[in-house]
């Protein structure tokens, strides 16, 4: 069970102080699972036997290229598509039988948003929110008011859906999908579209959620998207899963060494070396150490040589290399295999 | 804030009521253009049969002809039923054609049926949801046929006193031949349930609209023209559309019901037919 306990904080239509805890998710919960799913279309592997744990409360990022499957997966954890072998799991419980239990507290933006043309964005949202067994229906018009407000929307609600521009159309997306609060909210490439500005606002809605309390997955191939909001990523590439876990901790294990900032360079990469690191001079100024000792003592070995240290950080990737490595790393096995 | 005051930890939710989301589904079929021009284009249907016999009798041909048509002239209570016969050959099937294809494949191709299977509604509900929109329609082009139909018949074509001259000779009051237009109309969404419960089963395989609408007009003019081969006389009395012709049933006296009734019957086969297509499909089918 994923209960939150009583922490209450789901009040996601007031703006959240950020940094305020929110309600504490229960130890080891998780909001979606895949266990071996797999889905073949035809011939077509789509998703080869995935293994994903969602936990409670991330920020989860699917990264992947074009048809790696991240679609179809998310497409089976709600439902949406009958998985040809493996299991999934929906806020504890099991997909499909226990859908009708979860899904209300699941709001969703797979794969485009899906209205209807000849009607307006307000009477569109407002035949979802009379589907949504978490409204009362006295509450519905307020409901898609709030709703439209948030994804900036109100000024347009009047209009046909039919004369919405693309991004218009995926902030209406967004605004069903927030129609109520929810516990999970899974959003397929959200900011497919949106200009600048629209791109921060699903950003702020991120956050907003997650000091909320709620738990998002959201799948982009917009790399430096994910690394700005997300707190997990999971890389896809061919329907398999390639890495999935922490941000911080798949970019730290990607670390490449020490960049130090010190007045002689000569003497830095002897002193560094000496002290049984690899080091080089890289740019002006500037040495790289990797390996050998922990920093602190590669720090004492040049503060002992004498030599004025000004700066030093660790060289951490961005999850564009990473994602870069790590898919190409694979495609380089496929071809070998192939 | 009306949705902040949701706790989303207080407990499974309980389904939406389906009051609430027929409620929806009619407003939705309600508000689509289609729809209302749809049911306009009826209205239209027995009043220009009117204009039409007004200005036959006016060529002083008298009798205005024969056959169904014909005996409407100066007998302006056959006329609603003239009507519905003549528009379910094709008119009224194609509207639940087109209810039927927004209903599902529509919603489908549009990505809105998958907001529906997330809510969730439930896809039984759904397909109960939809059946009820599509019978809607049925329901309300029919009545507007009968109803400006019976106008039509009394202030355009007029005649018999407000009553209704049968094909057997006798006379009914209004109030009985009320009645029967009442029980022509029962009839016919009966017949149209049928087609809207096999429209429905295609439109659950398909996102493409037209397919639904090519498979009951294709099946239909199939229909016909298998009812026309001699050598196939033993496949009539299972097609859908062979009785289709009992409606005029209701302009004799006494009143037959052996017509209505077996052909009743061959639309609640296919209706079975079709519902457990749909339902089967339906709770298979990816969004």
């Amino acid at each position: 069970m994923t209960d939150r306990g009583t922490g209450g904080g789901t009040a996601l239509d007031t703006a959240p102080t950020h940094g305020a805890p929110g309600p504490v998710p229960a130890a080891g919960a998780m909001a979606a699972r895949a266990v071996g799913l797999r889905k073949v279309f035809g011939t077509t592997v789509a998703v080869d036997g995935i293994d994903l744990d969602v936990p409670a409360g991330s920020v989860f990022g699917m990264l992947g290229p074009n048809g790696s499957g991240k679609t179809t997966l998310i497409r089976m954890l709600l439902g949406l598509t009958r998985p040809s072998g493996g299991t999934a799991e929906l806020l504890g419980r099991p997909v499909p039988d226990g859908l009708s239990a979860t899904l209300p507290d699941v709001g969703a933006l797979v794969e485009g948003p899906g209205f209807h043309p000849f009607l307006s964005g307000r009477e569109n949202l407002r035949r979802v929110a009379m589907t949504e067994p978490r409204l009362g229906r006295s509450e519905i018009a307020a409901a898609v008011e709030t709703a439209l407000e948030r994804v900036g929307l109100a000024g347009a609600a009047g209009r046909r859906f039919r004369g919405y521009s693309l991004g218009m159309k995926q902030r209406l997306g967004l605004a069903s999908a927030l129609l109520v609060p929810r516990r999970l909210v899974v959003l397929d490439e959200p900011t497919n579209g949106l200009d600048p500005s629209g791109t921060r606002e699903v950003r702020r809605i991120v956050g907003e959620l997650r000091a909320g309390g709620a738990t998002v997955l959201l799948s982009s191939h917009l790399l430096a998207e994910v690394e700005a909001i997300c707190t997990h990523v999971a890389v896809l590439q061919a329907g398999s899963l390639v890495v999935s876990g922490e941000l911080s901790t798949l970019l730290d294990a990607g670390a490449g060494g020490l960049e130090i900032t010190v007045d002689d360079t000569g003497a830095a990469v002897e002193a560094l070396r000496a002290a049984g690191a690899t080091a080089f001079t890289e740019a002006p100024g500037t040495v790289v150490a990797d390996g050998g000792p922990p920093a602190p003592r590669l720090l004492a070995a040049l503060v002992h040589a004498g030599i004025d240290v000004f700066e030093v950080h660790r060289r951490r990737p961005h999850l564009e290399e990473l994602f870069t490595r790590l898919t190409e790393d694979r495609n380089d096995r496929d071809g070998e295999s192939a | 804030m009306t949705a902040a005051t949701i706790d989303t930890t207080a407990g499974d939710p309980r389904p939406v009521p389906t009051l609430r989301l027929f409620a929806a589904e009619l407003r939705w079929v309600l508000r689509r253009p289609r729809t209302l021009i749809m049911f306009g284009l009826f209205a239209l249907v027995p009043i220009l049969i009117a204009i039409g016999v007004v200005v036959a009798d006016g060529d002083g041909d008298g009798n205005g002809g024969r056959g169904l048509i014909g005996s409407i002239g100066g007998n302006g209570l056959v006329l609603p039923i003239a009507a519905m016969t003549i528009s379910l050959t094709l008119l009224l099937p194609l509207a639940v054609a087109v209810a039927s294809a927004d209903a599902i494949a529509g919603e489908a191709s549009h990505g809105t049926l998958r907001g529906l299977l997330l809510s969730p509604v439930g896809r039984l509900r759904l397909v109960g949801m939809k059946a009820f929109g599509v019978l809607v329609v049925a329901v309300v082009a029919t009545l507007v046929i009968a109803v400006v139909g019976v106008l039509a018949g009394l202030v355009v074509v007029g005649g018999a006193d407000g009553q209704l001259i049968t094909l057997s000779g006798t006379t009914v009051g209004l109030g009985e031949a009320v009645g029967r237009v009442g029980l022509v109309a029962l009839w016919t969404v009966g017949q149209l349930a049928a087609v809207g419960a096999v429209a429905l089963a295609v439109s659950s395989f398909t996102e493409h609209p037209l397919v639904v609408l090519a498979s009951v007009l294709g099946g239909l003019i199939t229909f016909g023209v298998l009812s026309t081969i001699p050598a196939l006389d033993w496949l009539a009395p299972y097609l859908l559309t062979t009785g289709w012709s009992a409606g005029a049933d209701a302009l004799r006296d006494p009143l037959p019901l052996d017509g209505l009734g077996s052909s009743s019957l061959v639309a609640l086969v296919y209706l079975v037919v079709g519902a457990a297509v749909l339902i089967t499909r339906m709770s298979r089918r990816d969004a």
